[in-house]
């Protein structure tokens, strides 16, 4: 017998659904079945307080049931035959265009059609728009303000004492050996970012660095540097202190603390500037200065001499 | 008169709909799984927009610091973004809020998967050749997009590990040769933390972002009907047909399933697995941080690239040029450039301008599927270096070997599954029948020795 | 021809013996890195009543910690590879170390990790107390969490302790092979010893910030790690954020809908 037939007359209820139809409709009542539950649980858990697992368990039955069920009662209850269509031509051909150019082209003036005057035209409207546009760019750049020099300074100045994230001051030699701590300018705003710094302190006579550099490390221990990454700006928060050494979690970047914070792995291409410390009268820890070179990842500037970046 | 008929005269007589109402549901549709992809794409799309709308309600896209007075105790008294408390607030307090905020964050994570998986179906089956080529920009424009909501849709909490991602995004931007510094003050308004980007953020996540896609997404499926769907070859099929089901009843069918399907999957591990803590990440704070620390993963191949690079910052006439560069400006231009303009690259290595509606099987066109392979291994090598530290304790393997492991295999991979693509795919289409051409049979000759040969006919349809 | 899988007798008698010493083979090698190759740890002699604790913990530490460590505490260890016992922390090392399981090393490769402890708390209290007195540092903190202030100690962890460990406790890479261990469910003592001794590559902890009240707090703090009201989203897979998240998303989101999407369409 033919499928569509078939098909029609067990539509229209004459003809008798096959084992494997019964049975596949069967399941699909199921299916439905399940998703009238799960909704109904899902008000009982709602209006109960809300339990997000018991939520989410039950969407899932209730939308899998329907979509399981639906899919059921397509694959097994219609008609599984394939037809065929043509693919006629969207494109209709050269005719409708060269009709779609003229009827651009027809019931044009003496300034519209094609010559020497339209071309000289047009070419103006093009200025003007092209000037417009530009023009109207020009709010967008109230979105920010010029860059300045924010990106190679710092709150740090010299004689700024260096305090913790309480805002305590730091007493000099109150960290212990291979202790490490974040600590900001005093006064500044503490979620200031550009000015973090890590102060460590190290075993004396391991430190490798300049003279100029030593000459901000008071008791050849205690040693700032910016805690920006020179990558891409993370906090490189991890210290190792057996092998005293920094790493950034972002990109996995170790900088050598004993000898200038210089990157020895990683993508990492510019040592963690060195801020210069002090002790004052008071026995505190203070800045000799800001940060040797400007914080954070490279950026396109005119490198001043004389300061590394 | 029955329900159908009642409204079908309705709509009628006020918007004279029957006719290309009827046209559309007899429209036929090949029937191939690998189909269905992109079906699943627009689903998750679906469930996007339905819990993305009830999550606005309840987000406040302000960096400015509150108090937070919740009942999650580690946080009590702390100030914090009113962005992060909103998001604090919809989980532990609304009602099924957690539960939105999990299935919206997995359903993005569903979303681009299977609309790289899509694509995948569609650059190694051919189906991107003309007359498809329009609809394979839009497609790619998709995928920029939805890589472009997620990460703007997953820093909207102001947590930290967000957070220290837009730090990254913020530094990238920097790298930019010439108007780096620029372009980065203007996109977030000042230097980095300007907190004016939460609320810019919301509005490219909410408004600017979704209305394209959307757009686009409507275009894309227009184009399709308009052109039709291509098919693989096979018996009956041809390139002047489409054969397969009808859009009405049974792909609707399938599709219906599909869609209640993939949001009931949604909707499990929205409930059961856990997603983005953020009360445990706490909120964004500069010189905080956390380890293992990576962005979702769509985004994870370029914190790859950003770790497989080495140390090559240079100098233009003295200004510096970041060594971010290479992993983050020229790679990804060189890849999605590449990807984008595929069609008019591969058209010049084979000079096909034909029309196609036949799709290949990939083995039918070797050097686009070693190409393609290629690629993919790039991308996985980088999705694989964005969790080196988590490979690293997994495995026991020092990070840095990892890194120089992965460098070689970014290095020396592509040219070894590229070749080794090629040849199977070569060898696959030696060793079987074609199946694209109806078999004529098989003829049995005997040899000038003696022997006999059996020889494959040459079919005599010219498909 | 001859059936594929046929014996003749004499190759079944061949079979019979090699499969069985096969497997011998490799179960040997699996429970191989089971039984260590180092020394085993000292025998359990509980003391007895009236014997002295100081000799008690030199009869321990001769037993099972000479060998690598040294006959002294404070002199130089028997292997370069070993570090001596003077400045490691004292007792808050010996009794961290122990407690954890990770000494006696039972490897011998690889960092030390924890495990189950060889020795009870009488005898960790002894070692500690007699290398403690050997080295001159028998402090071992003491850690109240109930003391702390949680707020202040998600502050500190954040500040000094989330960038190894992790926001969650759920650990992470140090560099090399070295691992920041989880966090999660390891008691307030342990933390509190950690911090005052900064074993291995981990840095140390005391003083200013890190006083007294400060470990209080974090050990506050790091109890809440393990709490179910930390993962009211379900199972937290790992803790390790958006790559296992990533990879569920595939394997199990798209994997599952791509099963599905095979079994209602077409093929070829």
């Amino acid at each position: 017998m033919d499928d569509e037939d078939q098909q029609h007359r067990q539509a229209e209820g004459d003809e008798p659904l096959s084992l494997e139809q019964r049975r596949a409709a069967r399941l699909t009542a199921i299916c439905f079945v399940v998703a009238i539950l799960a909704g109904v649980a899902l008000f009982v858990v709602y209006f109960t307080g809300g339990q997000t697992q018991l939520e989410g368990i039950l969407f899932a039955l209730a939308l899998g049931g329907l979509g399981i069920g639906i899919v059921i009662w397509g694959e097994q209850l219609l008609a599984a035959h394939e037809v065929e269509e043509d693919r006629h031509e969207f494109t209709v051909g050269e005719e409708s265009r060269l009709a779609l150019v003229e009827s651009f082209e027809e019931e044009t003036g003496p300034l519209l059609r094609h010559g020497a005057r339209r071309s000289f035209l047009v070419r103006l409207l093009g200025g003007a728009a092209g000037a417009l546009g530009l023009a109207l760019l020009l709010p967008a750049l109230s979105l920010g303000p010029s860059p300045g020099r924010g990106l190679a300074h710092t709150s740090w100045r010299k004689g700024r004492r260096v305090v913790g994230e309480d805002g305590k001051p730091i007493v000099f030699d109150s960290l212990p050996e291979d202790g490490f701590l974040t600590v900001f300018p005093e006064g500044a705003d503490v979620n200031r970012a550009d000015s973090q710094a890590l102060l460590i302190r190290v075993p004396n006579g391991l430190l490798e660095l300049s003279e100029e550099q030593l000459a901000g490390v008071p008791g050849g221990t205690h040693v700032a540097y910016s805690k920006i990454c020179s990558h891409a700006g993370c906090p490189v928060g991890l210290y190792r202190a057996a092998t005293r050494s920094l790493i950034c979690p972002c990109h996995q970047s170790q900088f050598d603390v004993l000898r200038g914070c210089k990157p020895y792995f990683g993508p990492a291409a510019r040592p963690l500037p060195q801020l210069p410390l002090g002790v004052d009268r008071d026995g505190n820890l203070v800045a000799l200065g800001d940060f040797s070179g400007p914080v954070g990842p490279a950026f396109w500037h005119r490198v001043k001499r004389g300061r590394s970046s | 008169m029955s329900m159908v008929r009642r409204s079908v005269q309705y709509l009628d007589e006020r918007l004279g709909t029957a006719s290309f109402a009827r046209k559309t549901l007899r429209k036929v549709f090949p029937d191939h799984w690998s189909f269905l992809l992109g079906e699943i794409a627009l689903f998750a799309l679906v469930v996007l927009v339905f819990t993305g709308v009830f999550l606005t309600f309840f987000y406040t896209p302000d960096a400015r610091p509150t108090i937070y007075q919740g009942p999650y105790e580690p946080m009590q008294g702390k100030e914090v973004s009113a962005a992060y408390e909103s998001v604090l607030r919809l989980s532990f307090q609304v009602r099924s809020g957690l539960l939105m905020r999990q299935v919206h964050h997995w359903a993005a994570l569903v979303f681009v998967a299977a609309v790289v998986v899509h694509l995948c179906r569609i650059f190694f089956t051919g189906a991107f050749r003309r007359p498809r080529e329009v609809n394979w920009l839009v497609g790619v424009a998709l995928l920029l997009l939805a890589m472009g909501e997620g990460f703007t849709g997953y820093s909207l909490p102001d947590d930290l590990l967000s957070g220290i991602g837009l730090r990254i995004f913020y530094s990238v931007v920097l790298a930019i040769p010439l108007v780096g510094s620029w372009a980065a003050y203007l996109l977030f308004g000042g230097e980095f933390p300007a907190p004016d980007i939460i609320s810019r953020l919301f509005v490219f996540h909410v408004m600017l972002l979704p209305a394209l896609l959307l757009g686009l997404v409507g275009l894309h499926l227009v184009i399709l009907v308009l052109q039709k769907h291509t098919q693989f070859p096979g018996r009956g099929r041809t390139e002047r047909n489409v054969v397969g089901k009808r859009l009405w009843p049974q792909q609707t069918f399938k599709s219906v399933g599909l869609l209640f399907v993939t949001t009931a999957m949604l909707a499990a591990l929205g409930g059961l697995a856990q997603i983005n803590p953020i009360w445990q990440y706490g909120p964004y704070v500069p010189f905080n941080v956390t380890s293992p620390a990576q962005p979702d993963w769509y985004i994870g191949w370029l914190d790859g690239a950003l770790r497989l690079a080495g140390p090559w910052s240079f100098d233009v006439f003295g200004f510096p040029v970041s060594e971010m560069f290479w992993p983050a400006i020229l790679f990804p231009g060189i890849a999605f450039g590449t990807l984008t303009l595929w069609p008019w690259i591969e058209r010049r290595f084979n000079r096909d301008q034909a029309e196609h509606h036949l799709l290949d099987r990939p083995r039918d066109a070797p050097l686009r599927s070693a190409v393609g392979m290629a690629g993919l291994w790039v991308f996985f090598v980088m999705f694989l270096e964005g969790g080196n530290d988590i490979l690293a304790v997994m495995l026991n393997v020092s990070v840095e070997n990892i890194t120089r492991i992965l460098q070689a295999a970014f290095v020396v991979g592509p040219f070894v599954v590229g070749a080794a693509t090629y040849a199977i795919c070569r060898s696959l289409r030696k060793s079987q029948i074609h199946p694209a051409r109806a078999t004529a049979g098989v003829e049995l000759r005997r040899t000038a020795s003696g022997g006999y040969e059996t020889v494959p006919l040459e079919p005599t349809s010219s498909e | 021809m001859a059936a594929y899988g046929a014996w003749s007798p004499k190759e079944g008698i061949v079979r019979r013996t090699l499969v069985p010493l096969a497997a011998v083979g490799l179960l040997t090698v699996l429970l191989w890195p089971a039984t260590g190759g180092a020394a085993a740890p000292g025998s359990r002699r509980a003391a007895t009543a009236g014997q002295d604790p100081d000799a008690f913990g030199r009869q321990l530490y001769q037993q099972s910690c000479a060998s690598c460590h040294g006959p002294d505490p404070a002199g130089p260890s028997n292997y370069s590879t070993v570090p001596s016992l003077k400045d490691v922390g004292g007792a808050a090392a010996v009794d961290w170390a122990l407690r954890s399981g990770r000494m006696p090393w039972r490897s011998t490769t690889g960092p030390a990790v924890r495990g189950t402890p060889a020795f009870d708390l009488s005898e960790t209290r002894a070692l500690s107390i007699y290398v403690g007195d050997r080295v001159g540092d028998r402090d071992i903190p003491t850690v109240d969490p109930s003391q702390g202030d949680l707020k202040r100690g998600r502050d500190l962890y954040a500040q000094a302790c989330a960038a190894c460990h992790g926001m969650n406790g759920a650990g992470s890479s140090v560099g090399g092979t070295d691992i920041a261990p989880s966090l999660q469910g390891v008691d307030a003592l342990t933390v509190g010893e950690a911090m005052k001794i900064g074993p291995r590559t981990m840095p140390v902890f005391r003083g200013g910030e890190y006083d007294a009240a400060g470990v209080n707090s974090i050990a506050a703090y790091t109890d809440t790690l393990d709490k179910n009201v930390d993962n009211p989203g379900g199972l937290p897979i790992g803790g390790k954020g958006p790559v296992p998240e990533g990879f569920v998303a595939w394997l199990i989101g798209l994997g599952v809908l791509v099963l599905f999407a095979r079994m209602i369409g077409g093929r070829n």
